[in-house]
């Protein structure tokens, strides 16, 4: 056995994931449905995993793969009547704030009519949110003046959260009143004030902190001279909230990490996002499709909401083509 | 008097950081100890709560491989340290951060495997195994390439996604952080005996990683966020102080069978050291492994505080079981900014 963290064993590998005959995406997704159907709490949310409470992250991820079409058919009973505080959603009771779920929550209700009205709020507490201004610490290569987003208050800005907020904003602000070519067919919900230089940090923020390989990890590229490895789903996220630069070298350059890297990172989750942002870009990605299938098991054998509702996602997008992550 | 609201002790980012050195923290909390003394001030925790043994038995067990029969030999140290588990809902606290081929990250998957089946022959009345690793948030890539997952369904092992879990808000043991709460994994809380299993590994900003550091891991990131910044934000040492106090793990048995030096926990080397450590006693434990790999311990600025409530850090009142520190005393290499750790 080697003293160190190995490639699995042979005994590993023969329990991995079955080698499945390609497989019918129209049968997969609807057990993919199925499955997430039966996930649901009886207060209309979903828990992280099965038999647990519902929460916040979920709940949007589990909403988003079930609608039937971008719309109207997106239920959002279950966030109109989610728990506020301070404009936000509380994603557990005595817990802070987490702004990154929260742009989650607003890119849902965005995909309803009648949720507009419910992601405003939540959007203007979004743009007076910022992360902790940091002395520069030596052992980092890093700006530690940009504020972007943390993921609750008094905390640091970090790279997750900062996409989720940055692609809320930037989608609001497409989609304000009076902007000439809004993409979405729900009312626009309003763009609050500030928005434009908090998506100015962000943008700048995100480019900091880039590994150099291209992509990006939760926040931190560089310790003590040592690059830092990237991260699939991190990097697929920030591709997402950076959809509109795509020209920008270091967006270009984690985009071909991505591309290169999705299938190394085999599981479902960060195959799942990955496809969410290929087909953004508008990148053939069908062969990852393929790759994503047999991970499912994992996800099915843990009971996990969240990577079954992003892989339904994933693989429906004739129903809904990507419109909550897509400016 | 409160005792003095201490400044942060490391530059991590997020860490408020940067203000204070460890050797900074390390005096200010021992001048707190002694000014609390003089003052009678009350410490950062509930002084009944807290009763540091006399004595701690600390036990190191040869393992030159992962290849071995770790389970007999994890077995074999609970008889030697009298350790019971029959009839508790036991929880295996494993570390894992990163995976990344050849190096020695994560606590190896044949350690927990063996801790697990060691429980069950000792008549544990369940074992389940949880983690929320800091930096990735994808636990199925981490349980895929690691190959934990397939060990722990060829023991029907069940894993906790600890990120991720339902999560109870409870009162804080101790509150060095200044913090008086914390929300902790449901699962974590619901069981009845607590083993932390750490790789042992220097850090680049707490001196070392080991029995405690690791229950950064319990911290649930869907509410805190990837990574713990709340803790870096408070302070790793206090933070590592706090929850140790509030965990309070009854066991840990400590991966330094191949450990990490250099840049860690990450970016280090494997460094090969033969040995699995035990003990109740968690700073007991980590003072022994502090020593073992060059460092004076007094220097690690968790430990000295904790050696006034959570146990013992002075090897003359540690009792050596299994091998003696001799056979294993190493100097490990150090990031420059933690020369000034060793002995």
């Amino acid at each position: 056995m080697s003293p160190v963290d190995h490639a699995p064993s042979l005994k590993t590998q023969a329990s991995s994931p079955k080698t499945h005959a390609p497989a019918s995406l129209k049968l997969v997704s609807s057990d993919l449905q199925q499955a997430l159907l039966a996930l649901r709490n009886k207060d209309g949310g979903w828990g992280y995993y099965a038999g647990k409470s519902s929460r916040l992250e979920p709940t949007c991820w589990a909403l988003l793969a079930l609608a039937r079409q971008a719309g109207a058919t997106l239920d959002i009973g279950a966030l109109r009547g989610w728990p506020r505080q301070d404009d936000c959603l509380v994603d557990t009771p005595g817990t802070p704030i987490n702004y990154a779920f929260n742009a989650l929550a607003a890119l849902t209700l965005l995909q309803n009519p009648d949720g507009a009205v419910l992601a405003t709020p939540i959007a203007g507490r979004i743009v007076v949110a910022k992360g902790v201004r940091l002395e520069q610490a030596t052992a980092l290569r890093q700006d530690n003046s940009l504020q972007a987003w943390p993921w609750i208050d008094q905390t640091f800005s970090w790279v997750e959260p900062t996409a989720y907020c940055l692609l809320l904003l930037k989608k609001m602000r497409q989609n304000a009143p009076g902007t000439s070519t809004p993409s979405l067919k729900p009312p626009a919900a309003s763009l609050p004030a500030g928005a434009d230089e908090r998506i100015r940090v962000g943008e700048r923020m995100l480019l900091d902190r880039a590994c150099q390989t291209g992509g990006w990890n939760y926040g931190g590229s560089n310790v003590y001279g040592q690059e830092l490895w990237a991260y699939v789903p991190t990097t697929a996220l920030a591709l997402l909230a950076m959809q509109d630069r795509r020209d920008d070298p270091v967006v270009a350059k984690s985009l071909q990490y991505l591309q290169k890297d999705a299938a190394t990172e085999k599981s479902a989750p960060a195959l799942a996002v990955s496809l969410i942002c290929l087909r953004v870009f508008g990148i053939p990605a069908s062969s990852f499709e393929q790759e994503l299938i047999p991970r499912l098991d994992l996800s099915r054998a843990l009971g996990s909401t969240v990577a079954l509702a992003m892989s339904l996602y994933a693989l429906a997008d004739t129903r809904h083509g990507m419109a909550a992550f897509t400016l | 008097m409160e005792w003095p609201r201490l400044l942060s002790d490391c530059d991590e980012p997020g860490d408020a950081g940067s203000h204070l050195t460890r050797r900074g923290f390390l005096a200010a909390v021992g001048a707190a100890v002694v000014a609390g003394a003089c003052r009678r001030e009350p410490p950062p925790f509930d002084t009944s709560s807290f009763a540091v043994p006399a004595r701690s038995a600390v036990g190191l067990f040869a393992a030159t491989s992962y290849g071995i029969d770790l389970a007999d030999v994890i077995f074999r140290g609970f008889k030697e340290l009298g350790v019971n588990v029959a009839g508790r809902r036991v929880f295996l606290k494993p570390n894992m951060v990163e995976y990344e081929p050849g190096t020695s990250i994560n606590t190896h998957p044949h350690v927990v495997a063996g801790t697990a089946i060691a429980c069950k022959r000792a008549g544990a009345a369940g074992v389940v195994v949880g983690e929320g690793p800091g930096h990735r948030r994808d636990i199925e890539y981490l349980l895929a390439t690691t190959g934990l997952y397939d060990q722990l369904k060829d023991l029907d092992v069940r894993f906790v996604d600890l990120n991720h879990d339902d999560v109870r808000v409870v009162p804080l043991k101790s509150w060095f952080t200044g913090l008086r709460e914390i929300a902790l994994p449901v699962e974590l809380l619901r069981s009845d005996f607590v083993i932390s299993l750490p790789k042992l590994k220097t850090h680049h900003w707490a001196g070392m990683t080991c029995s405690m550091k690791n229950l950064f891991g319990v911290v649930p990131g869907a509410v805190y966020g990837w990574p713990k910044n709340i803790l870096h934000m408070h302070g790793i040492a206090r933070s590592i102080l706090d929850l140790t106090a509030t965990v309070r793990p009854q066991l840990t048995v400590v991966d330094a069978v191949t450990a990490m030096e250099g840049d860690g926990p990450i970016m280090g080397k494997p460094r090969p050291l033969g040995f699995l450590a035990m003990g109740a006693d968690l700073p007991a434990v980590d003072a022994t492994c502090a020593r073992v790999i060059g460092l004076d311990p007094l220097k690690l600025a968790y430990l000295e505080p904790a050696s006034h409530y959570l146990g013992n850090i002075d090897e003359r009142r540690i009792d050596q079981r299994g091998e003696s520190l001799a056979r294993y005393t190493t100097q490990f290499d150090l990031v420059p900014s933690l020369q000034y750790l060793r002995k």
